[in-house]
């Protein structure tokens, strides 16, 4: 079976900063393997190991995916090698155009079974990425995966609904987001990044791959800060927690929210 | 211009604002719904122009027919497709937006048409900023799925039986935890990683049951500890509320919390560090120990 995990490099919008316009300054912000792609790539190796598969690392994105460091922390996650599309013309790429180059090149791997990706990404969080990208490969996508077990064509995937759980069997080519707790990733120690170091890497040219064309344009018009409410910021002194309790609870009656 | 609208359901016909967002902008408003008949049947009596259905579905998920939905969306090519956010709906509006090669915009705070433009204003990068763009050509949206709309005189339903892809369903639990519809709630208490123990839930539902409120957390008492439903957790991919009023406690109030309750007409925030940022958004603020304040507030509530 062949398997790929769909990842990302990217910031933590929590250290970037806003200016009075909205603007976003990533400048302070180091990217890093985002967030919830390590539990993709362990529900990965985990079958790998288990059906005695190949998992291949695939990210899109700006040149600086493609970067030493980006490389490593990326391969050191128990991927067997990796496929990356490095091209600065991705800088704010949408979800639409991110996943219609993952697919491409996902075509271009040739015969993979399925396709994981993590929860969310660290940046935009949207949950999109892999449920266009099943579009544009005229698969199924399954979010919330908590468990994949079996091989292809007959692959068991255990999902996490709102009101509980349930298995699914699958019978073709899937794209599965997992679930943000659905394994915990191990650590990559030092012999993982030097091991990372000798793995394969396959740059794509991203003008060599057939990436459909987006049907319109997206034009910003605005940006802003979020408009938040002003708050009170009243200090309630907690020297005496009766005495704190009783000064909350009459000011919020005397403000109407008790 | 009036802008057509298609909107998706995975099965679950909340949808009241994904029909109250497309009506505003004055063109049709057609529903492609996966699901059992009595979904369709709901649907179609919500105040919408067509409904498209695709047959019972058996033991297959509403994901099984994301090809048949993409298909009959294509075909039908409409300047705007909506789904709420919900897992399958994002499976679904993922493929019609595929089919369609348009852009999909999330965290949408308000949609209005203007010529042959639609213009969007959204929260990016986890509430951080916003945006605002103007999108020609087909564009994806997804949306909060508000309530189930009121019935009035239904329009007919059309059958359009699919063949769904190879997923079935073969087995289902039911969840340990109690669902909860926190959107709903007036009064809502979060409680964070400042909670030792799970059974010191106990002092949080005292508290919650003396102010009729529900009880909610940030990401990691849900997900990694599995104290709460994980419907339970408020934060940028959880849910956004805005209540009455919100009890932040035990919870140091980092932006992917926050982003979540920045609705709430009053925040009471408890926290034993006094540089935690929830301070900073919160109407009143009390450093200190929750194990003292929690029972005083219950106490001074009776």
């Amino acid at each position: 079976m062949k398997i790929v995990v769909a990842y990302k490099w990217a910031s933590n919008p929590q250290d970037a900063t806003v200016g009075a316009e909205g603007t976003v300054d990533w400048s302070r912000a180091k990217p890093g393997f985002s967030e919830y792609d390590p539990v993709a790539a362990e529900l990965a190796r985990r079958l790998a190991d288990a059906t005695g598969s190949e998992v291949i690392g695939l990210t899109v994105g700006t040149k600086r995916v493609d970067a030493t460091l980006a490389r490593k922390a990326a391969l050191s996650r128990g991927f067997d090698r990796a496929v990356i599309v490095a091209d600065d013309s991705l800088e704010g790429a949408g979800s639409t155009q991110l996943a219609a180059v993952l697919a491409a090149a996902v075509r271009h791997i040739g015969d993979v079974d399925v396709v994981i990706t993590g929860d969310s990404s660290v940046d935009v969080g949207a949950k999109m990425v892999p449920t266009v990208l099943a579009g544009q490969l005229g698969w199924p996508a399954v979010a919330e995966v908590i468990s994949i077990t079996g091989d292809a064509g007959a692959l068991r995937v255990e999902r996490a609904i709102p009101t509980g759980t349930q298995v699914l069997e699958i019978t073709g080519p899937v794209v599965l987001a997992a679930s943000t707790d659905a394994a915990v990733a191990r650590v990559p120690g030092m012999k993982d990044i030097l091991a990372a170091g000798k793995k394969p890497v396959e740059s794509l040219d991203l003008a060599a791959l057939d990436v459909p064309a987006a049907a319109g344009t997206v034009t910003v018009t605005g940006t802003a800060r979020p408009d938040l409410l002003a708050r009170k910021g009243q200090m309630i002194d907690v020297t005496d927690p009766a005495a704190a309790a009783a000064e909350l609870v009459a000011a919020l009656r005397g403000a109407g929210a008790l | 211009m009036s802008v057509n609208t298609w909107i998706i359901v995975a099965g679950d016909p909340a949808i009241g604002t994904l029909i109250d967002t497309a009506r505003s902008l004055g063109g049709s408003v057609s529903v492609a719904v996966v699901g059992p008949r009595e979904v369709a049947d709901t649907v179609a009596a919500a105040g919408v122009d067509k409904v498209t259905w695709f047959g019972e579905p058996g033991s297959a998920p509403a994901e099984a027919y994301a090809v048949a939905v993409a298909d009959a969306i294509a075909a039908a090519a409409p300047s705007l497709v909506l789904a709420a956010n919900r897992a399958s709906d994002r499976v679904l509006l993922g493929a019609a937006a595929a089919s369609l090669q348009a852009p999909v915009l999330t965290g949408v705070k308000s949609v209005a048409a203007d010529g042959d433009a639609v213009v969007v204003s959204c929260s990016t990068f986890g509430g951080i900023a916003e945006e605002t763009v103007s999108v020609t050509g087909p564009l994806a949206l997804l949306l909060e799925g508000g309530p189930v709309p009121a019935a009035s005189t239904p329009v007919a339903v059309d059958e359009v039986p699919a063949v769904p892809l190879g997923i079935t369903v073969v087995d289902s639990k039911p969840s340990s935890f109690e669902q909860v519809d926190l959107g709903a709630a007036t009064r809502v208490i979060g409680i964070g990683r400042g909670l030792k123990t799970k059974d010191d839930l106990a002092l949080v539902d005292a508290l919650a049951a003396s102010v009729k409120a529900e009880v909610a957390c940030s990401r990691p008492v849900a997900e990694g500890l599995d104290w709460l439903g994980k419907d339970r957790y408020i934060g940028v991919s959880g849910a956004h509320i805005s209540p009455d009023l919100y009890f932040a406690i035990g919870i140091s109030g980092q932006l992917q919390h926050m982003v979540g309750v920045r609705g709430a007409k009053t925040i009471v925030a408890i926290n034993t560090d006094a540089n935690a940022p929830v301070f900073k958004e919160a109407d009143y603020c009390l450093v200190g120990d929750l194990y003292a304040l929690v029972p005083a507030i219950t106490a001074a509530l009776q």
